[in-house]
């Protein structure tokens, strides 16, 4: 799956023109929709963080970050793209490449995926297809190569069907974590995905350029969990808001990311200082699990909770698009390139909470995690939320209330489709379990 | 105590409740139709008249339903589940989950002593456990949508109807009909299916008796004896089902009343 | 006399003041918390083994501190390895040598690592009641320093203090005489090979090899011979039984839910520990444990990891997200 083949086997033909109908119009829509979210992030909290204007630019896929990575292209450098958060971003780093994670967050683009696979099929993926078959993805078309991590059935299909259009590089994770032949396994593929990536950029990884590309990364995470910190207090900055500081560090220069991130931090902590909250203290405070959710059209949910009535305030999240994102850093013993490895393989593996593992205590690192964030940001509720088609998080609902019960946290499950349509089913539903934790308060 | 009122917005109709004194002193209906809000209006002032108040004289109304943002008169809003909770425990003490058909959407609450709702659940995206569906089959079957209930408990067994679908459900009710199966057999498998999907929806929540059924669905005599042969708990039905939505609303707002 | 014992008070105190200003300087310094504890360590390892040799000069019963580091166990479980001993200070220096060629380390599998300790009870066992088996056992080396250890059948029990050894001892009979004050060039277990395997013209060869093999094993595995060290044996292992669970005293702690379980914690011990990953949450009280704290320094997750007396928390994770060299 290494070079493009000359004979699809997944992508249809479309005429041109087609293609630049669709890429036309949905391009538009989607610019439209992020001025849409950011002016109603805006009107929900007016005096919003002056800082988040940097993000508010830099979220804006056909814009400046566009720009730069076209520029740097042109002097030579590789992007690579990545899936999941199993892709090890240092290794990329250290070889001079610019890292961007790909996946696709338009409603759109997932009814053409429609085309040629089953609307059963997870609708992250479907979009995924769907924004390649029109090249509409700036980060994706700009992509040298794809770093797939087969976790979920989806993705095991979706880099066949991409390697139609793009060179895929797959990386197998094993599906015990805790096995001894588990790090083994993913140890090799990190080792082969490092020869890769030296191979596509022309440049080699040594073992200082691997210390620093942690140590960027460690200063990321560092900026990341500041910002997490200062969330779980009295509400200084909106979800929305943090949710779109944390998910533009998937696609942003990250060394600039933790600047602005550290420099949004400094003005949030002014304000804590002033006790300007972005919503009153007794807004109903609710946590979100499950599927990740991508800018910029999934930004649903945590709109219908910011702005229902009653109002609720999304103080933190279980999601690999989010708050979990950076939280874990790589912890290195002898900066040896050995350990490096190892500790690159490790965190990648170790730390994850995907459901797509199976293990014997259920997946308690993802129920731990949780629950320590639910009671660290003293969350009222949670909103377990899944896509149609996602099997692995669908599943673990069960495990996951159980654990939630015990401490007596209301958990609501919330299926949904990459669809506009039933935001007026799932706000009802939303208002009422709001509705509910306001009761529950005035007790 | 303070008059208050609750608008139940429903998509096939709106239904009014007045309460007096801790009462509840008129109750009133009207087809939603293309106009809801003027449909409301209409319902509202019945209401008033049967009760003998002005519209200065309600302290306060809020409204609820699928409607509640386009409802005429209201203060403020209280979801479905949460007017469902504190309607089951006004007319049965004992409640503590409540479900609540209505023409297209079913959901169920769970509730403390006080109609606080504690945990809800709501049937996705699918009319067959919900009244359209009896209308459809209804319609298959040729008999009037009041006759279903009263048909179906003659019959004896029930002849299974395995579409999970409503638009589907019709055409295994007519292969029923052309191998001659009885109606009321037929009639009895409809409630049957509705029930199974209602009771899976219920034990999704969990349940802790006592369990109150409202919403129009619950008027049906066949839908409850089918749910309370799936469920295998006894099920308690109060006279004005329909009104249950509203009744919780007007509640909701003595208590705001109270507590302002 | 009094005038030496005072003059033996001063010093000491001297010593020590030097030693806790060594400390306080080291702890303020050095900011990088994933290497804080590690430096201090070292700088305790240093200090010990400056004390262990000064102690060799003043003729005390050395034989002596065995029955100390055993008691201490109790409460400490093996602090004595991972903080005091010079063997292991040995093999923690010749790790760094390691880590400054760029050259890795490998781990044994599991199931040696684990038989290895049990080993350790063994030879432990062997070593202490040796003296039952050599009632008649006479060492014919007459020295000064036979005063400074156990006598006759007992002698064999000194084989316990050998990780103690300074590599440079203030008496002749070890490897080659440092050519002044009747000091001589030494090393772990040297003497006691000399002592009990006594070939003319092989012992001095075994001696060698035995340094070699030592060396090289811990260049390769760290703290290699701490895995099976019959010193190691801590009296805290009795703690399976229930009158004695508060033991060792000294001991790591785990919050259950701050766990993500990303593994540091096992890869940076050395002596390849896996309880603390393994458990979940509560105590965790393994007789193998050196008390290095390597992996509380190194758990990134705040609070996660603790290092506690009874209940008294006096060190714990703290979120490290700050790189070694500053920018």
């Amino acid at each position: 799956m290494k070079n493009v083949t000359a004979e699809k086997k997944y992508m249809p033909e479309m005429p041109q023109k087609e293609v630049e109908e669709l890429n036309t119009s949905i391009k538009d829509a989607s610019e439209k929709i992020i001025a849409d979210n950011i002016s109603r992030m805006k009107k929900t909290d007016p005096n919003r963080p002056a800082g988040m204007q940097y993000f508010d630019e830099i979220s804006n896929f056909f814009g400046k970050r566009q720009k730069e990575i076209q520029e740097q292209k042109a002097k030579g450098k590789k992007v690579i793209g990545y899936f999941c958060v199993f892709a090890p971003v240092e290794l990329i780093l250290a070889a001079d490449a610019i890292p961007v994670r790909v996946n696709s967050g338009w409603y759109d683009t997932s009814k053409i995926g429609d085309r040629i696979v089953p609307v059963e099929v997870c609708p992250v993926i479907r979009s995924t297809i769907g924004a390649k078959m029109i090249g509409l993805s700036p980060y994706l078309e700009l992509s040298d190569t794809v770093i797939s991590t087969l976790t979920c059935d989806g993705m095991t299909k979706l880099s066949e069907i991409l390697s139609d259009s793009t060179p895929v590089w797959t990386m197998t994770p094993p599906r015990v974590k805790d096995s001894p032949q588990s790090l083994q396994l993913w140890k090799e593929e990190i080792k082969t995905v490092k020869t890769q990536i030296e191979k596509l950029t022309g440049n080699k990884i040594t073992a200082k350029k691997l210390k620093e590309a942690i140590e960027t990364m460690q200063r990321a995470s560092k900026a990341f969990r500041r910002l997490q910190e200062l969330r779980k207090g009295n509400t200084v900055i909106m979800g929305r808001d943090a949710m779109l500081v944390n998910q533009a560090a998937l696609w942003d220069d990250i060394k600039r990311w933790t600047q602005k991130t550290e420099d949004l931090c400094d003005e949030l902590e002014l304000r804590i200082k002033q006790k300007a909250w972005a919503c009153p203290p007794d807004t109903p405070r609710v946590i979100v699990t499950g599927t990740p959710m991508f800018w910029p059209d999934n930004w649903k949910l945590p709109t219908l909770i910011e702005e229902a009535t009653p109002q609720g305030v999304l103080v933190g999240d279980e999601m690999c698009s989010s708050d979990r994102l950076l939280y874990d850093p790589v912890g290195i013993d002898e900066w040896t390139m050995d350990d490096m490895i190892n500790g690159i393989a490790e965190r990648y593996l170790m730390a994850s909470t995907c459901p797509c593992f199976t293990s014997k205590d259920g997946n308690e690192d993802r129920v731990n995690w949780l629950i320590n964030k639910v009671k660290e940001n003293k969350a009222q509720g949670v909103i377990y939320y899944v896509v149609r088609g996602c099997i692995l998080y669908a599943m673990e609902y069960t495990r996951v209330k159980k654990a939630l019960d015990k401490l007596g946290i209301p958990v609501y499950y919330l299926d949904t489709e990459y669809t506009r349509e039933d935001v007026g089913q799932m706000k009802t539903r939303v208002e009422a379990f709001l509705e509910m934790l306001t009761a529950r308060v005035d007790i | 105590m303070a008059s208050t009122a609750g608008i139940d917005m429903g998509i096939q109709t709106v239904k009014v409740v007045i309460l007096k004194d801790g009462v509840v002193a008129a109750r009133a209906k009207a087809s939603s139709g293309f106009e809801p809000a003027k449909a409301a209006e209409q319902a509202f002032a019945e209401a008033l008249k049967a009760a003998k108040l002005t519209k200065e004289a309600v302290a306060q109304v809020l409204a609820t339903g699928s409607g509640m943002d386009i409802a005429p008169y209201a203060s403020g809003n209280v979801s479905m589940m949460g007017a469902d909770a504190k309607a089951g425990v006004f007319l049965f003490p004992s409640a503590r989950t409540i479900v609540d058909v209505g023409a297209e959407e079913a959901r169920a609450v769970k509730c403390d002593e006080r109609g606080i709702m504690q945990d809800f659940v709501v049937n996705e995206r699918c009319a067959a456990g919900a009244g359209t569906f009896i209308e459809a089959m209804a319609r298959a079957l040729e008999v009037k949508l009041e006759d279903m209930g009263p048909l179906s408990l003659k019959a004896e067994r029930a002849s299974p109807i395995n579409a999970s679908c409503v638009i589907f459900g019709e055409s295994d009710v007519v292969s029923l009909i052309h191998r001659q199966e009885s109606k009321p057999e037929i009639a009895r498998a409809v409630f049957d299916a509705m029930a199974d999907r209602i009771s899976s929806m219920v034990h999704r929540l969990g349940i802790n008796p006592d369990v109150v059924v409202v919403g129009g669905v619950a008027k049906d005599v066949g839908f409850v004896d089918s749910l309370k042969r799936k469920l295998g708990i006894n099920i308690l039905v109060p006279e004005y089902p329909e009104y249950a939505g509203a009744l919780g609303a007007a509640l909701t707002a003595s208590s705001r009343v109270k507590g302002a | 006399m009094y005038e030496s014992l005072a003059g033996a008070l001063l010093g000491a105190t001297a010593a020590l003041g030097l030693a806790l200003a060594g400390i306080l300087g080291i702890l303020i310094w050095k900011k990088d918390r994933t290497r804080k504890l590690s430096y201090l360590r070292f700088f305790i390892q240093v200090v010990s083994l400056v004390g262990i040799f000064y102690s060799f000069t003043l003729a005390l019963w050395l034989s002596g501190f065995f029955l100390v580091i055993f008691a201490v166990t109790f409460f400490s479980g093996r602090f004595f390895c991972g903080w005091v001993c010079p063997f292991g200070f040995y093999m923690d220096v010749v790790a760094l040598v390691r880590q400054k060629l760029g050259a890795r380390y490998f781990s044994l599998p599991e199931r040696v690592n684990g038989a290895l300790n049990k080993l350790r009870y063994i030879i432990a066992a062997v070593i202490l009641v040796s003296p039952l088996f050599l009632g008649g056992l006479t060492i014919t080396q007459a020295s000064g320093i036979q005063a400074l250890f156990l006598r006759g059948p007992y002698r064999p029990i000194d084989i316990m203090l050998s990780p103690l050894e300074p590599l440079i001892v203030p008496f002749t009979g070890s490897i080659a005489s440092l050519g002044f004050n009747s000091w001589s060039f030494s090393y772990p277990y040297a003497r006691d090979i000399l002592t009990y395997i006594s070939i003319p013209n092989v012992t001095l060869v075994l001696i060698y090899v035995f340094i070699a093999l030592t060396l090289v094993s811990t260049f390769m595995f760290r703290r290699f011979w701490c895995r099976f060290c019959p010193t190691g044996i801590s009296i805290a292992a009795a703690n399976r039984f229930k009158a004695l669970k508060w033991m060792p005293l000294l001991h790591i702690s785990k919050v259950e839910e701050k766990c993500t379980k990303c593994g540091i914690c096992k890869r940076v011990c050395p002596v390849q520990v896996t309880d603390v990953y393994e458990q979940k949450g509560g105590d965790v009280k393994t007789s193998i444990c050196l008390n290095c704290m390597r992996c509380v320094e190194m758990c990134p997750y705040e609070g996660c990891l603790k290092m506690n007396v009874a209940d008294k928390t006096v060190f714990k994770t703290r979120n490290w997200l700050e790189p070694s060299n500053s920018e």
